[in-house]
């Protein structure tokens, strides 16, 4: 058996120990009460992680060691505060953790070359563009004034922008190496030279078009930095001219400033980031928020004995907060040094993916994961106004969690096509291991 | 593309280290600021559920205690005498918080604080609700007089002791029942609290800490101080109607018009306001900034009461010509902070910090914490208080104040009225004169329906009875702990 999958064993009991010695402490605090019903959840929830682990090692045996068990880290500690602060979320989050464990294996096992994704990028590209404007279209037919991007199927709210956003990724990634080759072969000679070519920048205005509709519409701006960033970073490393960076900004910026002079709620937003002392629909999550950190302090106050659900969202776009509370600085600075662990691997497998296509689509997924959880934790510390963007991995919102397996196993398929160059210091030692014998 | 890519890498180790740095600030730098801000109800949302100490009043009346009920909940937070304590005692909710001195003294009603939590030696051991009991120095037959004085009327009133700085009685009206919000009917709570913090007559707000209204001629006793600092006492100012305006302050005239003058004691009791004016002119800016100073009016934050929250009231400013200054133009002050003024001549000079709470007590009884009077300053000499508290006598001998004087006990006090754009007024009565020991300072907020006189009979009418009533009660009360 390869070294990846012992390390991502080993590392997948650590998550499972963190993740239950979390939910023990908390149950033994005073003023908790922790129902015995959990176990089977918590045990359903390992069993998952069992899974998926056997199934990375029978269709990804090569594939990274580390992303799995952050990935897990994080989903454990989220359940471990999701079962206190609501544990009638605690049912859903589980189906929807099952869905997603369904969705990493169909395509681990389903999608053995990354190239078919290439081959259906044009409907691709217009899933993700429906998905994303889905709540724009209800918005507008129902005429209701509720910014929340998300649909109703019964009981359950399903955030099609999610799987969305991945959509875009994969499209604007095999777009970008297309792209790449045809100006090779105009360079090479091989094909005719076409400069000025305007087809060129119709997925920048497209990208552009689309972080529009999410401020204008949405009037979410932690999303449309996500898009934002993904779309910057992937153009950045595919093309590299810095002009098309500055006219791309600005024309976020001025759809930005645009909806703030215009769109009331966007202002509000606004306002409750300006001064969230004096703004009670959004600046109380905000406020609260600084208190409960503040109270937190260095080493927290420990699990169970925070004012957990106190913030409203804490399951939500605010998951990260009860976390840096309870478990203090310590705790969340382990937090976002878990995503930017994530943001490393997932580069660190771009420079070492041997396509183009596969080098595009990790950075993508890496800043996916990099930028939301940037935004999700920028909101309650006051570097964006208010956002309905979920933590990944640890919120209890189920699309989420669902959209950022998919994009991790579609990671992991990535890396795994590296191939494992040994060491020079292992052949060394096997070559003075042969002299040796020899001798 | 490579090293494209580690551009990228590194714009996200910039983006994350200013997420680093941002949690270290609010976690750790600003915490303390955090912990202690006005709007922050986490640790008392967090002390609802726990053992709580009771509070009783300086004669012994229990007004805030903790019984077990059964349901999900097992500990209910009553308070006996309804919206009797509402602004003193405050309250504490599930969902919003709290105030008072439930807010303020939580570390010590909750046993958070260490000196509370052990005890004793053997109680780390012993698993027993430690929790600190208050004892306040409020007394509940000065507060019934109070209330029963204010019935009926907009404003506040507190009953200082000059000598120690007690606050004897605080009223505010409207005010509310604290036993609604610390329910365990959660949405009841909920709908209580979001009718009285939406009501235009804010009854959450004790406007005894946290009412500022302007004071007008009140002032006039500390430019009285002044001028006797100054020298001035004996300065006789020429009779004239009205103060000219210079090119960056409007005139000042008298409210009826007519022409005074004299001393400062015909300018006291005839509440002459032009020659309050020469009078300041002559002192100067200077002298006016360097009293309003010592006592405590203007610069740094406002005096409250001990155990009052940090909450954002704007600090006072003497207005910049000294004439207006002298006349209290746009001075602003709660009636704390009026009552904590003539505390602090009727206690010769030295100012005290007004105290609500006088101890706190273990479960057994024996004293953790006593709250000693705290002396500020001596803001003005022993002789200079003498002087002024003969200005107040001689007030309500002969000036405006007459409505106060009893037959028995000679007052002393002052009042204010007559306000352009608002209709409040104010009143202030020391008794008895050779050694005062009590303070009462009222205001009324005029509801526009009565005219000034009847308001000024009002005022003087409510005072007094305090004042008289409070003079009256035995003081064996404060023993009957």
């Amino acid at each position: 058996m390869n070294n990846q999958r012992i390390v991502e064993l080993t590392l997948l009991l650590l998550a499972a120990f963190i993740t239950l010695a979390t939910v023990a402490v908390a149950a033994v605090a005073e003023g908790t009460s922790i129902e015995w019903a959990v176990i089977p959840y918590l045990a359903l929830l390992l069993l998952l992680w069992g899974i998926s682990h056997l199934s990375l090692r029978k269709w990804a045996p090569t594939a990274n060691g580390l992303l799995f068990p952050i990935a897990a880290l994080l989903q454990g500690l989220g359940v471990a505060f999701v079962l206190r602060i609501n544990p009638d979320l605690l049912l859903r989050h589980l189906v929807w953790s099952l869905l997603a464990t369904v969705g990493f294996i169909a395509v681990l096992a389903g999608l053995r070359d990354l190239n078919q994704l290439r081959k259906i990028q044009t409907p691709l590209g217009l899933i993700g563009v429906v998905c994303i404007s889905i709540p724009v279209i209800l918005k507008i037919t129902s005429g209701e004034v509720n910014s929340s991007p998300s649909v109703q199927f019964g009981s359950v709210a399903i955030e099609p922008s999610h799987i969305g956003t991945i959509c875009l990724v994969i499209f604007f990634g095999a777009w970008l190496a297309s792209y790449r080759s045809r100006n090779t072969a105009e360079y090479l000679g091989e094909v005719e030279r076409f400069d000025g070519d305007p087809s060129r920048f119709i997925p920048l205005i497209g990208a552009w078009l689309i972080t529009s509709v999410v401020v204008i519409f949405q009037n979410n701006l932690s999303s449309a930095f996500v898009l934002v960033a993904i779309f910057l970073s992937m153009w950045w490393v595919a093309v590299g001219r810095p002009i098309d960076l500055v006219f791309f900004l600005a024309a976020v910026g001025g759809s930005i400033l645009l909806t703030v002079g215009s769109v009331a709620e966007f202002q509000d937003r606004f306002d409750a980031w300006a001064d969230p002392w004096s703004n009670s629909q959004f600046g109380e999550a905000i406020t609260r928020s600084s208190f409960a950190l503040a109270g937190g302090g260095l080493t927290g106050s420990g699990p169970g004995e925070g004012a957990a659900g106190w913030v409203a969202g804490a399951t939500d776009q605010f998951a990260f907060v009860p976390i840096a509370e309870e478990l203090g600085f310590m705790g969340g600075a382990a937090v976002l040094s878990s995503y930017l662990l994530l943001v490393g691997v997932g580069l660190r497998i771009a420079t070492a993916a041997r396509k183009e296509f596969e080098s595009l689509l990790a950075i993508g997924i890496a800043i996916y994961f990099g930028s939301q959880a940037w935004a999700a934790i920028a909101v309650p510390l006051r570097f964006l106004p208010p956002g309905d963007l979920s933590l990944p991995f640890v919120a209890s919102n189920g699309s989420a969690l669902f959209a950022c397996t998919i994009a991790l196993a579609l990671l992991l398929r990535i890396s795994e096509t590296v191939p494992v160059i040994p060491d020079r210091t292992q052949i060394l030692s096997r070559i003075s291991f042969k002299s040796q014998d020899t001798a | 593309m490579t090293r494209r890519l580690v551009h990228v890498g590194i714009a996200f180790l910039v983006i994350y280290g200013l997420l680093f740095f941002r949690l270290e600030m609010v976690q750790i730098i600003g915490a303390g600021n955090l912990r202690e801000h006005p709007q922050n109800t986490r640790e008392i949302t967090l002390d609802f559920d726990a053992p709580r100490g009771v509070i009783t009043t300086a004669d012994g009346k229990t007004i805030a205690q903790t019984v077990a009920v059964s349901g999900a909940r097992n500990r209910l937070r009553q308070y006996p005498y309804g919206s009797l304590y509402s602004h003193v005692v405050g309250f504490i909710s599930a969902e919003h918080g709290g105030a008072g001195v439930e807010r303020s003294h939580n570390n010590f009603l909750a046993g958070n604080e260490l000196s509370v939590r052990i005890q004793d030696n053997r109680d780390l051991f012993v698993d027993q609700a430690r929790t600190g009991q208050l004892k306040l120095s409020i007394r509940h037959d000065v507060q019934l007089v109070t209330r029963a004085a204010m019935a009926g009327h907009l404003g506040a009133a507190v009953v200082l002791e000059p000598t120690t700085g007690s606050v004897w009685g605080m009223w505010s009206t409207p005010n509310f029942d604290p036993n609604h919000l610390s329910s365990h009917d959660l949405q009841a709570a909920t709908t209580d609290f979001k009718a009285l913090d939406s009501d235009a007559v804010r009854p959450l707000t004790n406007r005894v800490e946290y009412h500022s209204s302007e004071i007008g001629s009140l002032f006039t006793i500390v430019t009285a101080a002044a001028a006797i600092e100054s020298n001035l006492h004996d300065l006789s100012v020429s009779s004239t109607t009205s103060f000219p305006a210079s090119q960056r302050s409007p005139a000042i005239t008298n409210q009826d018009g007519s022409a005074c003058g004299g001393t400062i004691k015909s300018l006291m009791v005839d509440a002459c306001v032009t020659g309050w004016a020469t009078i300041g002119q002559e002192i100067g800016r200077e002298p006016m900034q360097d009293i309003s100073n010592r006592f405590g009016l203007v610069g740094g934050d406002p005096v409250r009461t001990d155990n009052a929250l940090r909450r954002d009231l704007k600090p006072t400013k003497l207005s910049p010509s000294a004439a207006h200054a002298a006349v209290g133009t746009a001075m602003e002050l709660t009636p704390l902070q009026v009552a904590h003024l003539f505390a602090t001549i009727a206690n010769n000079g030295s100012r005290i910090q007004p105290r609500l709470v006088e101890q706190v007590r273990a479960h057994d009884g024996s004293v953790i914490h006593n709250f000693e009077p705290n002396v500020l300053n001596q803001s003005i000499s022993k002789e200079t208080a003498a002087k002024l508290l003969g200005l107040l006598s001689e007030n309500v001998k002969t000036g405006t104040a007459q409505g106060l004087a009893l037959s028995d006990v000679q007052v002393a006090g002052m009042s204010a009225s007559r306000f352009s754009g608002s209709n409040h007024l104010w009143m202030v009565a020391l008794a008895p004169v050779t050694r005062p020991e009590v303070v009462v300072a009222v205001l009324l907020e005029g509801d526009g329906s009565d005219d000034q006189e009847t308001g000024e009979a009002n005022i003087a009418a409510i005072t007094r009875r305090i004042t008289e009533a409070v003079l009256r009660l035995p003081n064996s009360n404060l023993r009957g702990s």
